[in-house]
């Protein structure tokens, strides 16, 4: 039942090379490949390379496939809609190749920021329980953020600022 | 290949003939890991398993040659419990010890308002459990909905047993398309407590495609309208060959024959009162009653243009028993639920759009759950699509065989068919100012993923939170949470140093997972996803080696 040999070296060397494929490499067609030839090509790699193929691999196989085949819907999902895949080929053209091989939705990377708030009281007090901290009035700073948390249960920023102005409190006492 | 084939062959005959328990002991630990694999639809209103014989599905009957067997659980005085036609008698006899449409609420809040509303209509208990999660109570005892449904599913384990004389351990279980991750997971697990290696979850639009492809050599798009009891959903596949290519889905989990029942008992109820002046629906064993004479009704108006439903005593009044006598014409039940039809419509719009298809284009329409037998429907979904859904498929069998057929198909990897399926909804994290960063958006073909690069935003810091939904309002507020990411032991840097990526999967089953790196080190992070509402491994451990034992209701008193 083990798939033949020569199909786990293949497998090995394409998760190997993965990264350094653009999509329509992975997809195995041409840059001028029509809607139907990359339809058919996803479909002949999924065919090769989907998970439940290889369902009784032992795992360090398996794992591999799978990434094959998310990269290989990947490709698929970009080139099959026409605006991203003249965003995509445009990208791969210039010499910013490497760097532009996996579309980039969107913000890629974009940094959790602080939630400031979500209510106009709770913005309110947040602002000036930051200007108090600053002013290294902690006292004030700590009611104003315990008001904010107040109007907003949820907010995280404000836990975590409450948190901070008690810390400095215990540690002037 | 070959040589498992006769393998396979060979330890089937063995099978035959013996009775379990020899059987059991015949095996070695390695040929029972090859024991025979199941489909179960575990639906809102009725179970079905199946198993592919000799290359044909086939839908499994119980002892009694029931091969529909009702989603009720009831739970008896002595301590044992029962499942399926008898439990549902019992709906009637002792409601408040009889659980039915469970699924409804399995993966739910507590605070969300299709438990609110359960809670008004069920005369079983419903009450908060951890993690603002579901739990139902019955004679004092507490049970998660993945226990409830995992006593259906070793049912379908037991008929399954009985029948092929010999253990099943393995089971590819349906879904509702448009269930989210805590629903799945919630399933998966009750899998898992019911002693079964839940080989794969799958959605029952797609097992219903594939039941009716499987092996036909089609090249068609299709259409599969799913109304089950409790939820709705579309998919719109396209079938080359070997390959089921999911290209769109969309549902409601909302809006199933339940909800065409209950338009039926309002309608019933008000009549009643409008001639006693007794409000039926605040009595819950008359409401039982009543549901259950709405029921038939229905049932009852596929075949007859007109139904007479009539309950004898079904309240005890001052001056004695009053009884409900009513004529129901089947163009008057169209009107009472044909808002009900129309929002099915507008969830089949939506998955058409997304397919970038017109009705005009599907080469057939599939009806699939038992609500789908109403002659009000079939001529509803006639006229939306333009085509005579497909007959001589059994709209309640249908799903249980694919899902037998994928069964198969994932245990013999050689197996021509593969299935293309697409995650229902869009996954996303919350972001300062209230709105989603959409990571992998709905129709994405799965297994996939995605990253995002995080950091700290304080010197020192030590740990992330991330906060994961699932829907498509740019709001995150307005979408289903799924959980809360915890990125643990950041190294301590200043802050903005740490680079993390942090990748979100969406795996074959639906199912959400989360990993994290970090980006200089290479070094794995630890970061667990809490599902709201859901089991903890060892819970989930610890239930199933207490279910292990079969018979375990009355010792855990």
């Amino acid at each position: 039942m083990a798939i033949e040999e020569r199909k786990k070296i293949e497998i090995n060397s394409i998760a190997r090379l993965i990264d350094e494929l653009d999509y329509f490499q992975i997809l195995k067609v041409n840059q001028n490949a029509s809607p139907e030839e990359v339809k058919i090509a996803y479909f002949r790699e999924s065919r090769q390379y989907h998970p439940d193929k290889f369902y009784n691999e032992p795992p360090e196989v398996a794992k591999k496939v799978t990434m094959i085949f998310k990269r290989i819907t990947e490709a698929y999902k970009i080139l099959s809609d026409p605006e991203t895949r003249d965003v995509y080929t445009k990208s791969i053209a210039g010499s910013d190749r490497h760097k532009n091989l996996r579309y980039i939705h969107g913000v890629q990377g974009g940094l959790p920021k602080e939630d400031e708030g979500q209510t106009t009281m709770g913005r309110k007090y947040f602002q000036m329980g930051k200007v108090a901290f600053n002013n290294m009035d902690y006292k004030g700073a700590k009611i104003n953020f315990q008001l904010a948390a107040k109007m907003e249960p949820k907010n995280e920023t404000f836990k975590e600022y409450l948190a901070k102005v008690e810390e400095k409190l215990r540690s002037k006492k | 290949m070959d040589v498992l084939y006769i393998f396979m062959a060979g330890r089937l005959r063995v099978g035959a003939g013996c009775d379990r328990f020899n059987f059991d002991n015949r095996l070695d630990y390695k040929e029972k890991m090859m024991a025979k694999v199941v489909g179960i639809d575990l639906g809102t209103s009725t179970s079905a398993v199946a198993i592919v014989e000799d290359g044909m599905a086939k839908v499994i009957p119980n002892e009694r040659g029931e091969k529909i067997i009702p989603s009720v659980v009831s739970f008896l005085e002595d301590g044992t419990r029962i499942v399926g036609t008898l439990a549902k008698r019992r709906m009637i006899m002792d409601p408040e010890n009889t659980v039915y449409s469970a699924k409804r609420l399995i993966g739910r809040k507590f605070f969300s308002s299709e438990v609110k509303k359960a809670q008004a209509v069920c005369a079983y208990k419903i009450v908060e459990g951890p993690n603002q999660g579901v739990v139902i109570e019955i004679r004092g005892k507490q049970y998660s909905l993945a226990e409830i449904s995992s006593f259906i599913l070793m049912e379908m384990k037991r008929i399954a047993e009985d029948y092929l004389h010999e253990k099943v351990d393995r089971a590819v279980i349906t879904v509702p398309a448009y269930f989210n991750d805590g629903q799945r997971q919630a399933t998966k697990d009750a899998g898992t407590i019911a002693g079964l290696q839940v080989l794969r979850i799958i959605n029952e639009p797609t097992a219903a495609a594939l039941a009716y492809g499987f092996g036909k050599g089609l090249n068609q798009k299709i259409g599969i309208y799913d109304l089950g009891g409790g939820t709705f959903d579309i998919s719109v596949l396209e079938i080359g060959d070997d390959i089921f290519e999911v290209i769109s889905t969309a549902g409601d989990t909302f809006l199933g024959g339940d909800d065409f029942d209950d338009r039926l008992i309002d309608y019933l109820a008000e009549i009643f009162y409008k001639e006693h002046n007794v409000d039926l629906r605040t009595n819950k064993h008359a409401l039982q009653r009543l549901k259950d004479a709405a029921e038939r009704g229905k049932v009852d108006l596929s075949e007859n243009l007109e139904t007479d439903i009539s309950i004898t005593g079904i309240v005890e009044e001052m001056a004695g028993p009053l009884d409900l006598h009513a004529k129901v014409a089947r163009n008057y039940f169209g009107k009472l639920v044909y808002d009900l039809i129309q929002k099915t419509f507008k969830v089949c719009d939506e998955a058409m759009q997304n397919a970038g298809m017109t009705v005009d284009q599907l080469d057939s329409i599939i009806l699939v759950g038992g609500p789908t037998k109403m002659s009000i429907i079939k001529e509803a979904v006639e006229s939306y699509f333009f085509k005579t859904p497909q007959s001589g498929i059994n709209p309640e069998e249908v799903v249980a065989l694919g899902a037998s057929i994928q069964g198969s198909a994932l245990m013999e990897s050689s197996t021509s068919s593969l299935l293309l399926d697409v995650t229902p909804m869009s996954l996303g994290i919350a972001t300062a100012g209230g709105l989603m960063d959409r990571l992998i958006a709905r129709n994405t073909p799965i297994p996939t993923e995605q990253s995002r690069i995080y950091t700290t935003t304080r010197d020192n810091q030590e740990s992330v939170n991330i906060r994961v939904f699932q829907g498509e309002n740019r709001k995150y507020d307005e979408n289903e949470p799924l959980g809360e990411c915890r990125l643990t032991g950041v190294r301590p840097a200043k802050k903005g140093g740490p680079k993390i990526k942090v990748t979100f999967e969406i795996n074959a089953d639906g199912i959400v997972e989360v990993s994290a790196e970090d980006v200089d080190t290479g070094q794995e992070q630890r970061i667990t996803l809490n599902v709201s509402g859901g089991l903890s491994r060892e819970e989930i451990d610890k239930l199933k080696s207490q279910h292990a034992s079969g018979e375990d209701v009355a010792e855990r008193k």
